[in-house]
């Protein structure tokens, strides 16, 4: 796959000033057209993996490869990343509050963004801001345009950051828990939003802890643990026929919501390791209940069938 | 008696400005037996966590009232409350706003204890750190040396200090990773069987709430439109609504179904009728004018629509 990929990151790491290892070599494509659903927990890396894309880690030494389009953005000159960021990759965050200003109409900025990527008149912008908020499913999107981001309910606000994530139509669409603040029906409405830009043909990056979530909105899952992607392959396969101890697990703790009630939900045992005490071998041995000996040396993410990987000694040929 | 608390016909109104009055929990009648655990669920605005806040006297009732073990609660004056509130307690969902961030965690679990005149304090917080899973030894640490699991264990100790009959859970586990989710909810399974104590979850989480309840109403805009046995209720949904939330929850094994039109309405000014009404798929003229009440439906169970979706 690797040169036709919309996004291919491999080996990214990213450190701390102090030399603290938060992301211990993360790889993983997103192609056009395609979902591609980060799950794990928290301080797994998921979202620091996406922010790195975004060149939005200031501070953080990354290395490895993050190539999207051909280039590689590691290492890319702020003025570079710029005109890629909200122009072909765009953003949405879990609390749209902060990504609106509070002081100026959600239209406004919507218009300003499209004219800062896009030569439009601001006529021209607000035809397609409003367009756009219609596409989005929001009521009367001229009125709606007008309206301050505190005038809005959580969902319209949602569906209002999508809108301006969208106006410049971006190749690539990362998502950060977009629906985790959501009730369960506006969650509904903004997954098979989701499901629509992916079907338009844009790749989406999908970062969420909700497995539900990644078997409604995503073609392929990298589940991480411990800043590294233990497993990923396509969603069907991972959910139905989980390979890693870690992901097995977590599938596990899901209380279930139909069938027989189980007494106790099974549960992982322990916490995930800090960056400092991070083991040197397989990140989740020491809370596995498969471990073995040679679970002491980093097993790699090596590929078991046709698109899937799993980093565990059990795999090992 | 085995009804341990009970609320009848429940108003509870907040004024705001302008003369507009938002309708919070509007005519709730409800039971929670000894040992049972309820969950009250909905969406955000829905008054579970009003109504929960209601029950055990954290806010007072417009109208209606709240009895506890058969003695009326509602109307009481903190004073007269205090004796009861050692047998009601709260849970909160943020665990780390629960406790004094300047004081050992033993020191929080004791201060309860020492109010309330009790003896052998020490020995009663080695007994409640052994009942949540925790290492007596952590008596000595302070809360942000632990990881938010171990909080939330703490908080749910810092609630049984005082052996409450009834806890009421707000969230008790929404803010927690599923695998620390999965030992929480597997604790207040055990706690109940051990201790007996009686709990009100209140949830958005259906999952979570058919592992965790005996029994579940679901609100909408201040009502509750459906009651009944857990299993019974998520399993052969009768609400249109409740159907339609366990429709949207996402889920490996089939496609999402068309989502429900629209938001929830304002309980400033809640729909005619039924209040379900505007955004039910099988709505009929007769749900805009007659609010329908809860009736029964089947065995141990109400649900308060015209057109039940099971007899």
């Amino acid at each position: 796959m690797g040169a036709d990929s919309l996004l291919d990151i491999q080996n990214l790491k990213l450190d701390l000033p102090d030399g603290r290892r938060l992301l211990e070599g993360v790889s993983f494509q997103v192609q056009a057209g395609e979902a591609l659903g980060v799950v794990g927990e928290s301080g797994s890396g998921k979202s620091l993996t996406a922010m790195s894309v975004m060149g939005l880690l200031p501070g953080l030494y990354a290395s490895g490869q993050i190539v999207f389009a051909g280039q590689n953005l590691v290492g890319l000159p702020d003025k570079s990343m710029r005109k890629l960021r909200g122009a072909r990759i765009a953003m949405i965050f879990q609390d749209p509050m902060t990504a609106f200003l509070p002081v100026r109409s959600i239209g406004a900025q919507i218009d300003e963004q499209i004219r800062l990527h896009q030569p439009r008149s601001r006529r021209e912008a607000r035809a397609r801001t409003v367009q756009l908020l219609g596409r989005m499913g929001v009521p009367d999107p001229a009125m709606a345009a007008k309206r301050y981001p505190h005038q809005l309910s959580g969902g319209l606000r949602q569906r209002a950051m999508i809108a301006m994530a969208l106006s410049c139509s971006p190749d690539l669409l990362i998502a950060d828990e977009p629906t985790t603040a959501l009730d369960v029906t506006v969650q509904a409405q903004i997954l098979t939003l989701l499901r629509e830009i992916r079907d338009e043909g844009a790749g989406v990056m999908l970062i969420t802890h909700d497995m539900g979530v990644v078997a409604q909105a995503c073609t392929h899952v990298a589940v991480m643990y411990s800043g590294l992607v233990v497993e990923r392959g396509p969603v069907r396969d991972v959910l139905d026929r989980p390979l890693h101890p870690y992901t097995q697990a977590l599938l596990a703790a899901i209380p279930p919501l139909e069938g027989p009630r189980p007494e106790q939900l099974p549960t992982i045992p322990g916490q995930p390791p800090t960056p400092e005490n991070r083991p040197s071998g397989c990140v989740f041995a020491p809370r596995c209940g498969f471990v073995r000996p040679d679970c002491g040396v980093r097993p790699a993410l090596i590929e078991t069938e046709e698109g899937r990987r799993v980093a565990c000694v059990l795999y090992a040929v | 008696m085995n009804v341990l608390l009970e609320a009848r016909r429940l108003e509870k109104q907040y004024k705001l400005g302008g003369g507009r009055v938002l309708h919070a929990v509007s005519d709730v009648s409800l039971q929670v037996h000894r040992g049972e655990a309820l969950a009250l669920v909905g969406e955000s605005g829905c008054g579970k966590s009003s109504l929960g806040r209601t029950l055990i006297g954290l806010t007072q009732p417009t109208s209606g009232e709240v009895l506890f073990d058969g003695h009326r609660i509602s109307g009481l004056s903190d004073h007269a409350l205090r004796p009861w509130r050692a047998r009601m307690q709260m849970v909160f969902q943020d665990s780390s706003a629960a406790f004094n961030p300047r004081r050992t965690v033993g020191e929080s679990l004791a201060e309860p204890l020492r109010i309330h005149g009790r003896k052998n304090i020490r020995a009663r917080v080695d007994d409640l750190l052994d009942q949540v899973g925790l290492a007596r030894s952590v008596a000595d640490r302070y809360p942000h040396e632990f990881s938010g699991g171990q909080r939330q264990r703490l908080n749910i100790a810092r609630a049984l200090v005082l052996g409450p009959d009834l806890l009421v859970a707000d969230e008790p586990v929404s803010a927690l990773d599923v695998s620390v989710q999965a030992q929480i909810v597997n604790l207040f399974r055990d706690l109940r069987a051990s201790l007996g104590v009686a709990c009100v979850f209140i949830s958005h989480d259906l999952s979570v709430v058919r592992q965790m309840a005996d029994r579940i109403a679901v609100m909408y805009l201040g009502s509750i439109v459906e009651e009944g046995d857990g299993l019974e209720v998520l399993d052969r949904p009768a609400h249109p609504y409740t159907k339609a939330l366990l429709d949207a929850v996402p889920r490996p094994d089939r496609p999402l179904p068309p989502p429900l039109k629209g938001d929830v309405p304002s309980p400033v000014n809640p729909p005619s009728g039924c209040r379900f009404h505007t955004r039910c798929p099988i709505a009929q003229p007769k749900c805009a004018t007659d609010r329908p009440s809860l009736q029964p439906c089947g065995v141990g169970r109400r649900v308060a629509c015209h057109y039940p979706l099971v007899a």
